[in-house]
């Protein structure tokens, strides 16, 4: 089964999802703050779903990581790239855990994610699909330079809205 | 850089090999889980977005457990996959759990439930070191039930149950019992 690569930035470590960061992650998805990160979910469902997460490596070869800051060696959240069966398209995500926000975190880890994603996989396109409402991660896709492409419904949930980032030329 | 691989145990029984699941799998698993023999196992909506993101979580149960289903296949045909079967326990499950799935029809009627079904409790038992194991099956999957009791499980009506009112949890014998 493939496993998330470690990489490095400034002050991050992309490295591969290890049980004990389960705990905080479920914690995201018993709040409210979920609603606009694919629903509230129960304990059981968070589980599953970062199962899913983590069998996304072995099913596409890529996915997200998980995210730790080198000053304080704590679990800060996810970035990654995703692209299950039924997606707009394949796309830079992130999610920040309560507490690491605010820090720009998000903004390095989701560049290097991106960088991987061009320079790694080749990718000639990326997104990113984010919940109608969720300004902030809306704020940071444009940061990245993406620009509004599309809506993309989903059942039971806020539509999506898909950002497209600069192609990879167009960051040399 | 390539995405580096983990290492997961690989089991042979007489006739089958059963290794952990990955990206080979995934059209037999899609074809299972869209077509009618995935009725009484599924617990989400029969639409592909789900069943992908189903056998995703099915994958990385090894990551996050350490162990998981272990696909099988034959040793005639190596690169078909038949099924699924082993050891089982996600968050919110009430006890570790020896699970089974024929994908495949032609794979049915063989022994080959049965026979990745028991290396996949051995395996619990000898290698994890789990001290009782039960199966989670849907009273009205005839076969399933038919081949927890040819393992020697029995229904346990104490037991609590993951979900649903048609659950039976069959409890298989003990380690030492089955020396």
């Amino acid at each position: 089964m493939t496993v998330a690569p470690v990489i490095e930035t400034e002050r991050l470590i992309l490295r591969p999802n290890r049980p004990e960061d389960f705990d905080a992650y479920a914690a995201f998805y018993a709040t409210d703050r979920a609603r606009l990160r694919g629903g509230v979910k129960t304990r059981a469902q968070a589980w599953i779903q970062f199962a899913a997460e983590i069998g996304h490596w072995s099913l596409r070869g890529y996915g997200f990581w998980a995210v730790e800051n080198k000053a304080a060696g704590a679990y800060c959240g996810q970035v990654g790239l995703w692209n299950p069966e039924g997606w707009a398209e394949p796309e830079i995500g992130w999610l920040m855990m309560e507490g690491f926000e605010g820090k720009g975190y998000a903004h390095e880890a989701a560049l290097r994610a991106r960088a991987y994603a061009y320079d790694t996989l080749g990718w000639t396109r990326a997104a990113s699909c984010i919940s109608e409402g969720n300004d902030r991660s809306i704020r940071l896709a444009e940061r990245m330079g993406a620009t509004f492409d599309r809506r993309f419904p989903r059942d039971g949930m806020p539509d999506h809205l898909v950002y497209i980032h600069p192609a990879p030329e167009a960051l040399q | 850089m390539t995405a580096p691989r983990a290492a997961y145990p690989v089991i042979e029984t007489e006739r089958l090999i059963l290794r952990a699941p990955d990206a080979r799998d995934l059209d037999a698993w899609m074809a299972f889980f869209m077509g009618p023999r995935s009725h009484y196992i599924r617990s989400v909506d029969q639409v592909e977005e789900l069943g992908w993101r189903a056998f995703a979580s099915v994958c990385g149960h090894w990551t996050l457990r350490g162990y998981g289903q272990f696909v099988s296949s034959s040793k005639a045909a190596p690169t078909a996959t038949l099924g699924a079967a082993g050891p089982w326990n996600p968050a919110g499950w009430p006890e570790t759990e020896i699970g089974w799935t024929v994908w495949a029809d032609h794979a049915e009627g063989k022994g080959y439930a049965r026979e990745a079904a028991e290396a996949g409790r051995a395996y619990a038992y000898d290698t994890l070191g789990w001290t009782t194991a039960v199966s989670y099956i849907d009273a009205r999957n005839a076969r399933s039930v038919r081949l927890a009791e040819r393992l020697g499980a029995t229904p346990d009506w104490d037991a609590a149950t993951p979900r649903g009112e048609q659950c039976v949890v069959f409890r298989h014998p003990a380690p030492e019992a089955l020396q």
